[in-house]
């Protein structure tokens, strides 16, 4: 420091400038990566969403306005899209803090092998999507999956869990419960972890019940961390498109195609270029709502709390 | 004096030498030449590779160096699509499905060769030895026109792979007349003659169940009589319906023939949905994947490869792998047909849809590039090097190549591709190819896994290409 002070006041130009500028010079490299690398794609594409553009043909834009908007907002398939989401979402979520918060519960304790079994249930959750995908799309297989073995030595039939609707839903919501849940955990253990020893003591003098002292010591210790895990797992299922893509492609037929899983079709097949540009925009739109939803409702339980 | 005479003629000449090297090009002003071209990853392309790594020289000097990048097949039209419509101009050449041609050539990203081939007798005399279904299908733009773009890089056919174990094993044949009056086929000419009505039989036939008797085997696991391509993904179902709508008489919509040819009435005509319902039924013999719309090409491979069905429809493609004690478990006990056609009076009515890819030149090449991109097609294209190709598992389009009896020996299916050649046809080279298969697929998709029948399926599908397609004008009342 006091090196810098000295070269901002009595070094070579060149020594004062980057005294003086040192941290915008240091930040500039990453702002540099960010603005190339994520702001401009954004504001290219968001001009690009007013346009009339196709990827794959040679006509030149036509700037449209919000054609593209009313388009993808009055189509129904895009409904049909945001619902089959919205099941995806609201029953994946749940899932994933059930099961997130029962295993935090009982790695709250201290047992033999505590270590190894929570270094397993951690796996999933860094592994790729693609091993993910493959190894569910296998496991659900029902000529050689190992779901389908394991009933068929039960029923004498093989399951195929992939050829229905709900089935199909399923199987996706199993995966992804499957790969997140330890996020959820870790979340929550790390609330329970940081209740006070002493507040558990007391209401065990007062005779609380397990409900009691769950309801009013630990649970507003980890509420905060619950709607973190919330929001994130909300908006990653939202944008939910490698495991359906792997696992079932959107189908059968296009029972468990998400939005996600569209705006690619419709960019990438359809080369709609500037229609699924409108149509991610309404994505980003939708997840930013829910995202202040999420801080509306921290605020106010922040403005409640004494 | 003679000898001054005779030291200054020499320093002359290897003066005069040495400006004509350096006028006229030599060794030394060999230039190096690198030719990207992407390709999907898969046997054909990866011996493509080897043999120009191991054999070809340029004609004109040059160092010319052929470096495929190999896409994952799945990837394929994803990659190379992103590659040419974001303007990075990294492949000199690439490898096609035909049905890009349109969108890629209205891009502007595929280079018109015809000045070439008049230019060139070698070139013509090529695509006059060219079976003339694969010239109109791999290079064609639009369709059928005398506007030329691609050279066959692998041409590929619908074929039978079928367990010669079975269908020759001597209990199953008795037990086949028994059930159903008429010999199981058991050799490839025999298999040549099956029709869809037969196939029927060996897919109810050949159904086993773990603990059952299989050529006089005891069968630990489920066993399938048959197989062929059910799935969502890219063209997994489209490649296999059209055959039998085809064969069964009716149409898709003709590319050829608009602005007056409908979809309306065509698509969904009372034939076609005949000839769909006839692929549907065909399904409940095959094992239950199908049931989840993921049986795509590569699944049927897989299924075969380990033992699992007796009779499949596959592309030749796959043939390499299917043989390879490596990758197969019925590596000896396979054999190919060509594949069925439909029984109408005594007569086997036969089409199909024509698999295979060109590759073509993209439009951003220097003329040197050019030229030595047209010489390697050449060299490609030339009848040695179409034999080492398909002595190593490829196929040719030349018909002085693939009508020689040497070419029938190189591999078991050899037999069955020229004559399928006669029979192919191919779908929609237009620029809204993606989206009129993308949709198709969908909806096929729904009819296969039992959510809506084969009507309401090609009624869906006619609707949505008529709209599609007047709106592109190329439908017009």
């Amino acid at each position: 420091m006091a090196a810098a002070t000295y070269h901002a006041e009595h070094g070579t130009l060149l020594e004062r400038f980057f005294a003086r500028n040192r941290g915008p010079i240091l930040v500039a490299p990453a702002l540099a990566v960010l603005v190339i690398m994520n702001i401009f794609p954004l504001l290219w594409s968001f001009g690009l969403s007013f346009y009339r553009y196709r990827a794959n043909r040679i006509k030149e834009p036509e700037f449209v306005w919000f054609k593209n908007y009313q388009k993808v907002l009055t189509d129904p398939v895009v409904w049909e899209r945001f619902q089959t989401t919205a099941i995806i979402v609201a029953v994946d979520v749940l899932l994933q803090l059930v099961v997130g918060f029962l295993l935090a519960l009982l790695f709250e304790k201290t047992f033999p092998g505590r270590r190894v079994l929570l270094m397993l249930v951690l796996t999933p959750m860094m592994l790729s999507f693609v091993a993910v995908g493959a190894f569910f799309r296998y496991y659900y297989e029902p000529t050689f999956g190992l779901l389908s073995q394991g009933i068929k030595a039960i029923t004498g039939e093989p399951f195929i869990l992939l050829g229905s609707e709900v089935g199909a839903l399923a199987g996706i919501i199993f995966a992804d419960v499957w790969m997140w849940s330890p996020f959820v955990m870790l979340l929550v253990l790390a609330g329970l972890v940081s209740v006070p020893k002493h507040l558990y003591e007391a209401a065990e003098i007062d005779r609380a019940s397990w409900w009691r002292r769950f309801w009013t010591i630990t649970f507003p210790y980890i509420r905060g961390l619950l709607l973190l895990a919330i929001l994130f797992r909300t908006i990653e299922a939202f944008k939910l498109f490698d495991i359906v893509f792997l696992i079932t492609e959107g189908g059968p037929g296009t029972s468990t195609e998400t939005i996600a899983v569209y705006v690619y079709r419709v960019a990438f097949q359809y080369f709609k270029t500037s229609q699924s540009a409108a149509l991610g925009y309404i994505l980003l739109f939708v997840v930013i709502v829910l995202t202040n939803l999420y801080l509306f409702f921290v605020r106010r339980r922040a403005e409640e709390e004494p | 004096m003679r000898l001054m005479t005779k030291g200054k003629a020499a320093l002359f000449a290897g003066a005069a030498a040495l400006v004509g090297s350096a006028m006229w090009g030599g060794p030394a002003q060999a230039e190096d030449i690198t030719i990207n071209m992407a390709a999907p990853d898969w046997p054909p392309t990866r011996i493509m590779q080897d043999m120009a790594n191991a054999s070809y020289k340029a004609p004109s000097g040059n160092n010319v160096q052929l470096v495929i990048d190999f896409i994952p097949w799945p990837d394929y039209y994803t990659r190379l699509a992103a590659s040419l419509t974001s303007g990075e101009e990294k492949y000199q050449m690439a490898v096609s499905d035909s049905q890009w041609l349109g969108a890629n050539i209205e891009g502007g990203y595929y280079m018109k060769i015809n000045d070439f081939i008049d230019a060139d007798p070698g070139l013509q005399a090529v695509f006059e030895d060219l079976h003339p279904n694969l010239v109109a299908s791999y290079s064609t733009y639009p369709h059928r026109t005398e506007n030329y773009y691609g050279f066959p890089q692998m041409p590929d056919v619908l074929v039978v792979y079928y367990r010669e174990d079975l269908f020759c094993h001597e209990g199953e044949m008795a037990a086949f007349k028994e059930k159903y009056g008429y010999d199981l086929p058991c050799s490839p000419e025999e298999q040549n003659e099956v029709h869809w009505g037969q196939v029927a039989d060996f897919g109810e036939f050949f159904r086993r169940s773990s603990g059952d008797s299989l050529g006089g085997e005891t069968l630990n696991d489920d066993f399938y009589g048959i197989a062929y391509q059910a799935g969502k993904g890219y063209d997994f179902s489209s490649m296999q319906i059209n055959g039998f709508i085809w064969q069964h008489g009716g149409s898709i919509w003709d590319e050829t023939m608009e602005p007056e040819g409908q979809a309306l009435g065509v698509v969904n005509s009372d034939v076609a949905v005949e000839a769909f319902e006839h692929y549907l039924s065909l399904t409940e013999h095959m094992p239950p994947v199908v049931q989840t719309g993921t049986m795509d090409i590569f699944k049927v491979d897989e299924l075969f490869r380990e033992g699992k069905v007796a009779w499949i429809i596959q592309w030749i493609g796959f043939g390499e792998s299917a043989i390879s004690p490596d990758t197969s478990k019925v590596s000896d006990k396979v054999n190919f047909a060509k594949m069925p056609g439909l029984k109408v009076g005594d007569e086997i009515v036969r089409w199909s849809n024509i698999g295979g890819q060109p590759f073509v030149l993209t439009t951003w090449n220097s003329d040197t590039v050019i030229k030595e991109a047209l010489d390697f097609c050449k060299w490609w294209l030339s009848t040695p090097v179409q034999h080492e190709f398909a002595s190593r598992g490829g196929q040719s389009g030349l018909q002085s190549v693939y009508t020689t009896p040497e070419y029938m020996e190189y591999r078991p299916w050899n037999h069955a591709f020229g004559p399928s050649l006669d029979w192919q046809r191919d779908v929609w080279h237009i620029p809204e190819f993606f989206e009129l298969l993308v949709q198709q697929q969908e909806e096929f998709d729904k009819a296969i896994t039992g959510q809506i029948s084969a009507k309401e399926a090609l009624d869906n599908i006619a609707v949505f290409q008529d709209e599609l397609l007047r709106e592109a004008g190329r439908i017009e009342d």
